[in-house]
């Protein structure tokens, strides 16, 4: 199903991509059991110079699902177009000049900058590695990256532990940027550092978008941060898109009741407003991929579950307008709304979905 | 009397590259069924501060200075044995980690009943009766079952409400949770939060939560300390603090959160890095990145008063009022849009 119309300028377009991670039984005649359904059936596209925001729970594929852009992962079916090239089946080989268009900015600053290697090695090994200038131009592209990311160029020789985790993380960011990529996936790339810290790389990341033209898919679970920097936000619940919308839109107007339910559950740092609302506070947690909730998954914690309708029928991902698409049969009317309102009469939230 | 009383509370570790100064002269009181918010980055002192008072560091190059009275008793030099009476009793502790705070190879049921055995003179069947009580008040489904299941069977959320079940099960007056929702969810973070709040009506409990999330502290708590470079830096009720903030690095704090209002394209940031708490920065220790900074600030180190309308507000900066009252607004101004456009 095609979720908007396709401008034909889109910098990347993913559809229906899928990511299964087998689960094996038997030592030499492997037989596959079962499946993790990481990553089922998304689709969405990125316009040059926007950010979409991906939130989600831990565990509902986000992280997977930005390997599979990135072709760190094989995907196990669906489509990746990358600026009009498929690039699903590319061979590594094939691959390595598109590398130089998508980069990726990790989680952990502490684990994704190798220990045993100098700053400028590190932020100039893509350039080596694309053949990019010879070592003197290498070194003076990395002493300019390190200022643009507000690093003392001076500290090219240094080792990473020898930076704090925020300087560590513009290091990465220096990284990405090195092969004047059109697209950076960022994976998480704030919640490892305090406030303040975050701030300061958020604004960075901003401020580069901004002079550099880049395109960004930013992944969080944190919806505030989310919020501040996409200009598109798509939610996901256990492998699957819940709802996507512009960012505005989606803060205000949300119609997937996850959706409400998240945005209800983040602390809001004023507290006459914060202890007025009723958070809507879901029962239990998410259920395993392996063997996820029939028809819409979100069913078993949802308070406008509908009996043989949600948990028989897949809910399509109905428009709202704008691009706002929800996968949702009885989709919020209003918001905010407080659990009971939300709750629909004579429906009665599914028995918990308890783990295995 | 109050129920748990610091007073000047300072620990020093002794390390290969100097003294560090994790802690210096912390004070603070707690009474009955009040929840205290202690609110600072990483390598601010909250932790440390907690672990002090339960007797948890290491005994080795480790000073310690000022009291924190336990009923009238000092839990600061204590022997072991009289702390270990207290500690998991009438004082219980929530760590952050829920995914490595509990044992991997004890069933959790096993666990809780030590946790009561150890404090209580009962059979193994009034122990296990117990833990299951409490199981089944933290909210953990079918918990007749899972009571025999390992740590590992359990999600992140559920296992952080089995701490909660095991800090709370002899009854303790108070509670302290480090970071108990960091690592978790913000639906399932919702879930513990709101489920602190009601085990506390029910129990009447003290709790004394540390984070370094804002948004935490003015859902739940009463009283907020936040603390700066091993220092409070300014404490007050919560609805002060929020409505009218008296220090630079809460302005910074609330400024650097992320804000709806799209008209606010970037975020005001605290330049620079917290200080190495080996060689503190000489005055106010916030100075290097306070961006009101004075010549008085870099030589002498502001006193922790209370501001001249509130006595109950305290404050560690030179600042006057005047500005004070102007930046604060702005601040307050900002925050405001953006919970209210949430």
């Amino acid at each position: 199903m095609e979720t908007n119309g396709r401008s034909g300028n889109e910098l990347l377009v993913v559809e229906d991509v899928k990511k299964y991670f087998p689960i094996t039984r038997g030592i030499i005649f492997q037989k596959e059991i079962a499946a993790v359904k990481a990553v089922d059936g998304v689709s969405f596209s990125i316009n040059p110079g926007e950010t979409l925001g991906i939130v989600g729970e831990s565990g509902c594929g986000k992280s997977t699902l930005a390997r599979c852009i990135m072709k760190l992962l094989e995907t196990s079916g669906g489509r990746i177009t990358f600026e009009g090239r498929d690039i699903t089946k590319l061979s590594r080989a094939a691959m390595r000049p598109i590398r130089r268009e998508m980069t990726m900015i990790f989680q952990d600053p502490y684990a994704s900058l190798n220990p045993r290697k100098r700053v400028g090695f590190i932020i100039g090994e893509p350039l080596e590695v694309h053949g990019l200038g010879t070592a003197a131009e290498i070194k003076t592209r990395v002493q300019e990256l390190l200022d643009v990311v507000g690093l003392n160029p001076e500290h090219y020789n240094r080792f990473p532990h020898e930076f704090s985790g925020g300087q560590r993380q513009r290091i990465g960011v220096a990284r990405a940027l090195a092969v004047n990529p059109k697209l950076i996936v960022c994976d998480e790339p704030v919640s490892a550092l305090d406030v303040s810290v975050q701030a300061q790389i958020l604004n960075l990341l901003k401020d580069l978008q901004d002079d550099f033209g880049l395109t960004y898919v930013f992944i969080a679970h944190d919806l505030n941060v989310v919020r501040h920097i996409s200009d598109r936000v798509m939610v996901m619940y256990l492998g699957k898109v819940a709802e996507v919308a512009s960012r505005d839109t989606l803060y205000k107007e949300p119609k997937h009741p996850y959706t409400g339910a998240l945005l209800s559950a983040v602390p809001i740092a004023n507290p006459e407003l914060g202890r007025q609302r009723e958070p809507i506070v879901l029962e239990g947690d998410v259920p395993s991929p392996v063997n996820p909730p029939s028809a819409c998954n979100f069913h078993p914690r949802c308070p406008r579950f509908v009996e043989g309708h949600c948990d028989v029928e897949d809910p399509p991902l109905y428009s709202f307008g704008n691009g706002h698409v929800a996968a949702c049969h009885y989709a919020l009317e209003r918001w905010p709304m407080s659990a009971d309102e939300m709750r629909r009469p004579g429906s009665k939230t599914a028995e918990k979905a308890l783990p295995a | 009397m109050a129920l748990l009383e610091v007073n000047d509370l300072r620990t020093y570790f002794q390390t290969d590259d100097g003294i560090v100064k994790a802690v210096d002269g912390v004070s603070f009181s707690v009474e009955k069924g009040q929840t205290l918010g202690i609110v600072g980055e990483s390598g601010s002192g909250k932790s440390v501060s907690c672990l002090t008072i339960m007797g948890l560091n290491a005994k080795r190059g480790t000073m310690t200075t000022g009291e924190a009275l336990w009923k009238g008793e000092n839990l600061i030099g204590m022997k072991d044995r009289a702390l270990r009476e207290i500690r998991g009793n009438d004082i219980s502790m929530i760590f952050q980690d829920p995914m490595t705070s509990l044992n991997p190879v004890h069933t959790i049921g096993r666990q809780l009943v030590e946790a009561v055995q150890l404090h209580r003179d009962v059979t193994k069947r009034v122990a296990r009766a117990r833990s299951l009580e409490l199981l089944k008040a933290v909210g953990i489904p079918r918990a007749e079952t899972r009571i025999d299941d390992y740590p590992h069977q359990f999600s992140g959320g559920m296992r952080q409400r089995v701490m909660i079940a095991m800090a709370l099960i002899n009854d303790p007056d108070v509670l302290i949770a480090d970071e108990p929702t960091t690592a978790l969810d913000v639906t399932t973070q919702a879930q513990i939060l709101s489920l602190m709040k009601r085990l506390q009506e029910d129990f009447g409990s003290a709790i004394i939560i540390i984070t370094h999330d804002l948004g935490v502290v003015a859902e739940i708590a009463d009283d907020v300390f936040v603390m700066y470079a091993a220092n409070v830096v300014e404490q007050a009720n919560v609805y002060d603090l929020f409505n009218r903030p008296r220090h630079p690095y809460t302005w910074g704090l609330m400024g650097s959160l992320p804000r709806l209002d799209a008209d606010v394209e970037r975020l005001t940031q605290i330049p620079g890095q917290p200080p190495s708490l080996l060689r503190p920065p000489a005055g106010c220790r916030f100075h290097p990145r306070c961006p009101y900074v004075m010549e008085v600030c870099k030589t002498t180190v502001p006193e922790l008063v209370p501001t001249q309308r509130d006595p109950n507000h305290l404050q560690r900066c030179h600042l006057d009022e005047e500005t004070k009252d102007r930046e604060a607004a702005k601040i307050v101004a900002q925050t405001l849009a953006q919970a209210q456009a949430g």
